[in-house]
């Protein structure tokens, strides 16, 4: 069995639980503070996700950038290869928050949206 | 020069002036003026485009623009009038303002002012670091605007002093866009950003944090070649042997942030020399009847979440007062005793809860927050962990307020 110290990132408030875990699965969790730790503890140690956060160039708006965003935590060894294919990514037109920039990106079924709008 | 009458003038169109100025709004004041210097509100949140914001408030994680949109939205068509593109030039202590934009100067005459003018960076002048004084030198909140905002780069090679939270992200967006982070350097023994940040921005990318450490010196004539780097003792001073050469283009400086108080200031509002803010009642009211204040104007926020929180109160209070033209006057002083570095409110009236927000002044693990009035304890709270980062928030029940007793005391005990 594995033990260590994980700090939560669900929340501000970053519990640093102490967790057991085998090879298959999370045993057990100590001091978290809130229910959600447990989910979050359990893929930070077999299957870690982030959301990444960027921005891409527009076309013709008013602000020469938009920030954009994974919709959903992608797997964080994913990560690097995201910002790669958002390098040469240029926002067309006019963009609204929420507008799907690049669909389904890396085939992980996760759209890159935009945060921002580019007037 | 013109002028015009409101009830209540917000000033500063950021996240804490956005929900002032819609609590206002909502609270029945009926002209409502939220000035903003820039060209458009949401203020700092348009350049935090990370997300994590919102979820104290609203349980969900948002970027900066995602978060700042929300209330940008709640406030259309409310009919709070919002004057972009426009400045602040003077304020009085009898609630006049001058403003000035393309229109020319008007004079505002308010029933009550908020204000969220939101805070600065400490530069390299604040914390004088010697050397030369190369380009390449710049502020964590400005190369943030550079990147996120008006697509510039700022180097190659980055040294980040200071563990702060803006630094920290801005250590993860620099190693994103390909810029290589040697290291993030902190003069404290302990890290000054929030633990998720340390997580997610260095433990990520495997960015070196050396705490207790610091830049001596800056090297470079045009443009930042190095820097020196050196551990620090316990008393302050550099140990002897420490120092190292670290090659770089670029040095990022998180290193604090200091309320912007100057109209406060002008209308002569008693500032706390411990946080830089104004001293405030529980209805974040300052010691000019009629001007409140929220946001990190008042004290330096870690999350958005309760910077908005505040303003709401403080927009709230401000209609309130524009409509009866007083409120209860507090005669409780709030006073920070052992471990605590400040407690806001300064002083409160002891007629209704109270959320007091407050920071101690080392971290400490498994101890209490403990609120007293003479020698009773009137609230009490276990914390697991206690950082200097993390502010603490806690809600006093009006029925637990002594209020025959003129002070109370908020301490870390066991």
């Amino acid at each position: 069995m594995n033990e260590g110290n994980i700090v939560c990132t669900v929340c501000p408030t970053s519990c640093l639980i102490d967790a057991k875990w085998d090879e298959k699965e999370l045993i057990s969790i100590d001091r978290a503070q809130c229910k959600l730790a447990w989910g979050y503890i359990s893929d930070e140690i077999f299957d870690p996700k982030r959301v990444v956060t960027t921005t891409v160039p527009t076309e013709t708006g008013k602000n020469p950038l938009v920030s954009v965003k994974t919709a959903e935590p992608v797997p964080k060894h994913l990560v690097l290869d995201i910002m790669d294919t958002l390098a040469v990514v240029q926002a067309k037109g006019l963009v609204n928050a929420g507008d799907v920039i690049v669909a389904d990106v890396l085939g992980t079924g996760v759209n890159i949206i935009a945060t921002s709008n580019s007037d | 020069m013109r002028t015009e009458q409101v009830d209540v003038a917000v000033v500063g169109g950021g996240p804490a002036g956005l929900a002032a100025a819609l609590s206002a709004k909502e609270s029945g004041a009926e002209h409502v003026l939220l000035i903003e210097r820039g060209e458009r509100m949401g203020g700092i949140l348009n350049q935090c485009i990370h997300d994590g914001f919102g979820t104290k408030l609203m349980g969900e994680a948002f970027t900066g623009p995602e978060y700042a949109q929300i209330f940008i939205n709640r406030l259309t068509n409310t009919g709070v009038n919002v004057k972009l593109d426009t400045m602040v030039m003077d304020i009085s202590s009898d609630r006049e303002l001058v403003i000035c934009s393309s229109d020319g100067l008007i004079r505002v005459k308010a029933g009550a002012i908020v204000l969220c003018t939101g805070c600065r960076e400490r530069t390299r002048g604040a914390i004088r670091i010697p050397g030369t004084r190369p380009a390449g030198v710049f502020t964590a909140g400005v190369v943030q605007e550079y990147m996120n905002i008006r697509n510039l780069s700022v180097g190659r090679k980055v040294v980040i002093l200071g563990s702060g939270d803006i630094g920290l992200i801005m250590a993860r967006r620099l190693t994103l866009e390909g810029v290589e982070v040697e290291c993030v350097a902190e003069i404290l023994p302990y890290p000054s950003g929030l633990a998720r940040n340390i997580v997610q921005c260095l433990e990520d990318f495997e960015i070196p944090l050396y705490l207790s450490t610091t830049v001596v010196d800056i090297h470079g004539i045009d443009r930042v070649e190095g820097i020196t780097l050196a551990k620090i003792g316990p008393r302050g001073g550099i140990v002897r042997g420490t120092k190292r050469f670290v090659k770089c283009d670029t040095l990022l400086l998180s290193v604090g942030l200091i309320p912007e108080n100057e109209l406060a200031k002008k209308a002569g509002i008693k500032l706390s020399p411990v946080t830089a803010g104004p001293i405030v009642d529980d209805h974040f009211q300052t010691s000019i009847p009629g001007i409140f204040c929220g946001g990190n104007a008042l004290q330096v926020h870690d999350l958005v979440d309760y910077a908005s929180m505040e303003s709401e109160k403080a927009g709230r209070s401000a209609a309130f007062f524009a409509g009866a033209g007083k409120l209860p006057s507090p005669s409780i002083k709030v006073l920070p005793g052992q471990g605590i570095r400040y407690v806001i409110p300064h002083e409160v009236s002891g007629n209704e809860p109270v959320d007091f927000s407050m920071r101690v002044k080392s971290p400490e693990a498994d101890r209490y927050i403990v609120f007293k009035q003479g020698e009773k304890v009137i609230r009490r709270m276990r914390q697991i962990e206690l950082a200097p980062a993390a502010m603490i928030r806690m809600r006093v029940r009006s029925d637990r307020f002594q209020r025959s007793l003129d002070s109370l005391t908020v301490e870390v005990a066991d």
